[in-house]
């Protein structure tokens, strides 16, 4: 990393040397770009060193999983895929409910490389996908800022972007997500946007339609570009800056854009059907109504005609709005999907949607996270909005509002703090290079100047003197020293960064979540592989079809690793379906297994932390799922029931009683008395379990990992607990013996004399 | 590095080839029983301390005829020809005798070997040989499904008497079963019963063909581990690397796990768990290197590895402690130097390794596949095995920079066990000049982008631009 920091400031200086050699400068630009990928790439493979090459978190490995049934069945196979091992017994139509762009990306250089006959492990390319498209970010930014700046801011940007944790965050080696090919896609797309705006030729606008269709095939936060370029050409329209470039490349992108973006099964006829696409489309026709009253204006350009086209594009405004209103209240477009509402409307998942208040990536963002993704960044990017506002172009208008709305959604939530990142970045990039310009330009070109200056002005004598003093006073030092001052000042600024984002993201970012390791008072590792225990037990010595009953947190990972199938997972599109999950985890061990046994149960699986003080379990979670469960299920499951009267959530002695005897506790406590001292002490939550020592009906405890992370039980079928256990040795009833043989004549019928009815009685009597 | 081999290893080579040409073709060899072969004294020793039975019969043989004798036969009883795994015999010198498989008319049940001796035996005179056996899935458990906490029993039925064609003077079986709980076992007198170990006999004057059924139920909690299927692949580089990845399949075939597994009771008391299997031993060739142990799922943290002088020592833990039934996988891979199993002379080269290496100590792997990958143009191909194999056809794999692949030789056998720890050889040719061809290759393709850029830069095939505005 210090060789791109340090490589940047020569790029300065020589841009002004070897002005006129394009050489010289693209080999600079080509250095610099190479090394910037080169330290993205290094700086993303802390966890594949640290641990191993794998696949982190849980949607990651969805994503592998996907990916390898691609590569193994073929494409078209894969778009057909239904997965029977999902969401049991509705079951998943995969190719229709993902973004296949991911897949195909990694497909794609998977079959390349064998065609060559390189055998990599799919593997392999998943884990190294992200930190590869990195480099190709770093490219794509800068692109983007020399588009809209300089060549050297544009070098900047793509440094920062190469190793800013709030980008590495969400593509280290091995987080195998849609993210990391995205980030690329979005900044690719607005750099052809621009293009195609400065320069208003087809061939741009259909570059940027198709980069924008790799996009939508990507991730779901495509819709970022399609409400972003249309509020860019809106904010062009009141500006008056509507031009014949801007009406070529919206009008080919959105029409271009619109049909590709239809082709992916996944997004179907969302683009014309749901509030979040109207935007774009009502721009178009305004678009249009405007190019038509131009055109009227252009026919008669006198006095008159100027007002008729402010009033017509008012009313050709007000007219698409209504008409999108009217549309929506008709019910032909679909209104604002509850995930955008909550974009707008904080507190809105928290009342009706808890399963996306849950997720601790969907939280608000505090200011110490803006700091800790990006670091210097967040303070010098409004220097570069400032400049990009003072020298307004229609490019720079279009970065402003990246900006703005950016930053906006970034406050909203933790996860969006990804669309921040990359125009942090290019703005940033902008203000070091605007900086770094003033103050290195100006060294060569001072003597110069003030000679020239001397030779002008000669009669006032000022500059003389200035000159004079330059040469000779000290105590006018701070001029002196200001430009090396600066200069060594940002340099270390810049340091810091780089020291701030390595560390960050070794230290943050790049943990596989699925391995855990745990440093011992002499530093020596200790690795905790209980996630991998657990779903290498459950892949082998289970039965093929078993069901598996967990949190829907952990469902990927048991499809993923354990190849079983699972009931809920992290595709949380039927939220019923997890509120049943959560219901029976909520509820006792009797009316559980009454839900287990409608959904076919054959396992169930709890994360339990409590013997290694690991935070992040089912219990700590599970307040989570009594509010889901409640959701959907009123009747049955009330949240306050789970917490003591005065409001704690607690599991010793003071809990409630329903917590205390819901599933979800009796799986994770059960026969739970190792942990430190005294025995059974849960140091999660620092407290003894106040229900202990009970004894499980309906299931019994199948496996429990060395650390007792992962705890799987199995349902048991309802012929092994109705009936009490009888010993071996009191399974013979001593028929003969006992009945005399006159009793045994006065009873008719064989029936009672079949020795299962028989001691059933007996064992009841006694 | 020539191939020095002794001329009597040779024709030693030559002679299992034709052995294993006559296993291919089925056994045509009939032969007859000779009355005038009789043994003298049996001491047989019956190992069932582990979870194979390996059987050593001492056997005193007498010529009893007027002609000297070259040969006799050895004798397997129907109810364990399946499974038998490994037999060899020995004579006092402790060499290897020639053994091949036989049919005598009129016992179709029964299967016979036919052993050649080194020296015919003269009229009247005895020699001593040493044949030993080795029986896979011969303890079954009874119970067949245990609780976590209980010890593994398992019955062992066998003959009480040595099975043979001849008559048998006199004969003592030793049982030997390593532990003092013994549930039940056949009482026929003479017999005794010291600290793990039952004698039977002398039994004297038993006709041939003699069964009669020796059962023992004892406890064996030794580790009850079937290589369900062992796949290995042996890459040759001529560069100088043996690159040796083995899948394993691996199965704890005792008695079952019954009822709950409870963490606690496993944890707390260290005799929990009997017959489980938490960790076992392979031992690697001693100059294995850059070790592996992984599953699907990425690395198995849980391993240790001792470089010893004559073996690389893993201490395999599976990522879950094995309780009968429940069944794991892994890869296990490491390097070797080519130089201790390839040797050549000229273009002529010899691979000498080993068909199968140690994956568990006392070992029964039911489905063994070797596939030795050669060097792209290697040509001429010739293997010889230690004891019949079947070779599977002849495929190619591609790898880096592989335009026309490199043959892979692979060969299978089912029920293996320790014994078979022997090395096979592969002869082929391969031209010394064909290294150079996959560096010539990427530096002839670098070679010709560049050329392709340079002519790219150089000469200009866009459309011209005056041109363009002229015609505008």
């Amino acid at each position: 990393m210090p060789a791109t920091i340090a490589a940047k400031p020569v790029n300065g200086p020589d841009q002004g040397i070897f002005h006129n050699t394009a050489g010289f400068s693209t080999l600079i630009t080509v250095t610099v770009l190479t090394l910037a990928w080169l330290a993205g790439f290094a700086s993303r493979l802390f966890a594949v060193i640290r641990f191993e090459s794998i696949i982190h978190e849980f949607d990651p490995w969805f994503n592998y999983r996907s990916t390898a049934y691609m590569v193994e069945h073929g494409f078209y196979n894969f778009l057909n895929w239904f997965d029977e091992r999902a969401w049991y017994p509705l079951g998943r139509i995969v190719g229709g409910t993902v973004y296949p762009g991911l897949m195909l990306t990694s497909g794609t250089i998977h079959w390349f490389l064998h065609a060559l006959n390189i055998p990599i492990h799919i593997r392999d390319i998943c884990v190294f996908l992200a930190p590869v498209f990195s480099g190709l970010t770093a490219i794509a930014t800068y692109l983007l800022t020399s588009e809209l700046w300089s060549r050297g801011a544009g070098l900047f940007a793509a440094c920062f972007i190469a190793i800013v944790p709030g980008y590495s965050s969400r593509s280290v080696a091995g987080s195998y997500d849609n993210e990391g090919i995205a980030i690329f896609a979005l900044q690719f797309t607005y750099y052809l946007w621009l293009k195609s705006v400065k320069s208003g030729s087809v061939f741009w606008s259909v570059c940027t339609a198709l980069s924008y269709f790799y996009m939508v095939s990507a991730w779901g936060g495509y819709v970022f570009i399609i409400n972003l370029i249309p509020l860019h050409v809106f904010v062009l329209l009141i500006m008056g800056r509507f031009s014949q470039r801007l009406f070529v490349s919206y009008t080919v992108f959105y029409i271009i854009g619109l049909v590709f973006s239809m082709q992916i099964p996944f997004v179907g006829f969302q683009p014309i059907r749901t509030s979040e696409h109207m935007a774009a489309s009502g721009v178009f026709a305004l678009l249009m109504a405007v190019g038509a009253l131009k055109y009227l204006h252009s026919l008669n350009p006198k006095g008159e005609w100027k007002q008729l086209l402010i009033l017509g594009t008012i009313v050709a405004a007000g007219a698409v709005f209504l008409a999108v209103v009217a549309l929506t209240y008709m019910g032909i477009i679909a209104p604002w999907s509850g995930r955008f509402y909550s974009l707008w409307d904080t507190g809105y998942a928290k009342i009706h949607i808890p399963i996306i208040a849950s997720v601790s990536e969907h939280q608000p963002t505090t200011w110490s996270s803006f700091f800790f993704d990006l670091h210097v960044l967040v303070c010098t990017f409004p220097v570069g909005l400032w400049y990009c506002i003072k020298n307004i172009n229609d490019e720079r208008v279009f970065v402003a509002l990246y900006a703005l709305s950016a930053v906006y959604f970034a406050g909203v939530m933790v996860r969006l703090m990804l669309t921040l990142t990359p125009v942090v970045c290019v703005l940033a990039g902008i203000a070091f290079s605007i900086i770094l310009e003033l103050v290195l330009k100006e060294e060569d070109t001072t003597q110069a100047p003030i000679e020239t200056e001397e030779v002008k002005n000669d009669k006032s004598g000022k500059a003389k003197k200035r000159v004079q003093e330059t040469v000779q006073a000290q105590d006018q030092g701070p001029g002196l020293y200001a430009r090396p001052g600066t200069v060594i000042a940002f340099m270390i600024l810049l340091m810091l960064f780089s020291v701030h984002c390595t560390w960050a993201t070794s230290n943050a970012y790049s943990s596989p979540s699925i391995v855990l390791a745990s440093y011992g008072n002499d530093g020596s590792r200790r690795i905790l592989d209980d996630f991998r225990e657990a779903y290498g037990w459950l892949s082998q010595n289970t039965a093929e079809d078993a069901r598996i009953m967990s949190w829907w947190d952990y469902g990927y990972q048991i499809a993923g690793m354990g190849n079983r199938t699972t009931l809920v997972d992290n595709n949380t599109w039927n939220n019923s379906h997890i509120a049943l999950v959560g219901k029976a985890m909520a509820s006792n061990e009797t009316a559980a297994y009454e839900i287990m046994s409608m959904l076919d149960v054959d396992y169930v699986l709890v994360i339990f932390g409590g013997a290694i003080g690991y935070s992040g379990d089912d219990i700590n979670k599970f307040i989570w799922m009594v509010r889901i469960a409640e959701g959907e299920h009123p009747k049955d499951i009330h949240e306050a029931d789970y917490f003591t009267e005065r409001g704690e959530y607690r599991i010793d002695a003071e809990g409630s009683k329903t917590m205390l005897n819901c599933l979800m506790y009796k799986l994770s406590y059960y026969r739970y008395d190792s942990g430190g001292s005294p025995p059974g002490y849960d140091r999660t939550r620092n407290a003894l379990p106040g229900n202990r020592g009970f004894k499980l009906t309906y299931l019994e405890e199948s496996y429990t990992t060395e650390h007792w992370l992962v705890r799987i039980y199995r349902v048991k079928k309802r012929d092994e607990f109705n009936r009490p256990r009888v010993p071996l040795a009191k399974r013979t009833i001593p028929t003969s013996n006992s009945i005399s043989k006159k009793t045994s004549k006065r009873r008719k019928g064989l029936l009672k004399n079949k020795p299962t009815v028989v001691k059933g009685k007996k064992m009841r009597l006694e | 590095m020539s191939i020095e081999l002794p001329a009597k290893s040779k024709m030693r080579i030559f002679v299992v080839f034709l052995l294993f040409i006559s296993a291919i073709c089925g056994s045509t060899n009939v032969d007859t029983i000779s009355g005038e072969v009789k043994i003298k004294n049996v001491d047989r020793i019956i190992d069932c301390s582990s979870q194979l039975v390996k059987t050593t019969s001492k056997i005193t043989l007498e010529n009893t005829g007027k002609a000297p004798l070259k040969n006799f036969l050895l004798a397997v009883e129907s109810s364990v020809k399946d499974n038998l795994s490994f037999l060899g015999v020995k004579d006092s010198n402790n060499k290897d005798l020639r053994l091949s498989e036989t049919v005598v008319k009129g016992y179709g049940d029964v299967r016979f070997y036919r052993v050649d001796l080194k020296d015919p035996l003269n009229v009247g005179s005895t020699a001593v040989v040493v044949a030993e056996a080795v029986l896979t899935k011969a303890l079954q458990p009874y119970p067949t499904a245990i609780t976590q906490q209980e010890d593994q029993l398992v019955k062992f039925i066998g003959n009480l008497y040595f099975f043979s064609p001849y008559h048998v003077t006199s004969q003592k079986t030793n049982v030997i079963l390593n532990t003092k709980t013994i549930e039940s076992f056949t009482k026929v007198k003479p017999f005794s019963q010291l600290d793990g170990t039952l004698v039977y006999g002398a039994y004297a004057n038993i006709g041939p063909f003699t069964e009669k059924e020796l059962s023992v139920h004892f406890k064996n909690n030794s580790p009850f581990l079937t290589v369900s299927r062992i796949e290995r692949l042996i890459e040759v580089s001529h560069w100088g690397n043996i690159a040796i990845e083995e899948k394993i399949e691996i199965e704890h075939t005792g008695a079952k796990l019954k009822g709950p597994f409870s963490r606690y009771d496993y944890q707390q008391d260290h005799h929990s768990g009997p017959a489980s299997v938490r960790s076992y031993k392979t031992f690697l060739p001693a100059s294995a290197a850059d070790v592996y142990y992984r599953d699907t799922n990425g690395n198995i943290s849980t391993s240790n590895m001792k470089v010893k002088k004559d073996s690389v020592e893993l201490d395999l833990r599976p990522r879950y402690p094995l309780f009968g039934g429940w069944k794991t996988h892994y890869t296990l891979g490491y390097n070797v130097p080519s130089y201790e199993y390839l040797y050549h002379s000229g273009n002529e080269y010899l691979l000498k390794m080993r068909v199968i290496d140690h994956v568990v100590d006392d070992m029964q792997v039911d489905e063994l596949v070797t596939k030795v990958i050669l060097p792209e143009g290697a040509h001429s191909i010739k293997a010889n095995f230690p004891y019949p194999l079947t070779r599977l056809p002849d495929t190619l794999h591609y790898t880096y920079l592989d335009t026309q692949g490199r043959p892979v030789i692979t060969f299978t056998k089912r029920n293996v066990v320790e014994n078979h720890i022997q090395d096979f050889q592969l002869r082929y040719t391969f031209p010394t000049i064909f290294m150079l061809r996959e560096p010539l290759l990427v530096v002839a393709s670098l070679y010709t982008l560049f050329l392709c850029v340079i002519i790219y830069v150089r000469l200009d095939f866009s459309i011209h631009k005056e041109a363009h505005v002229k015609a505008n």
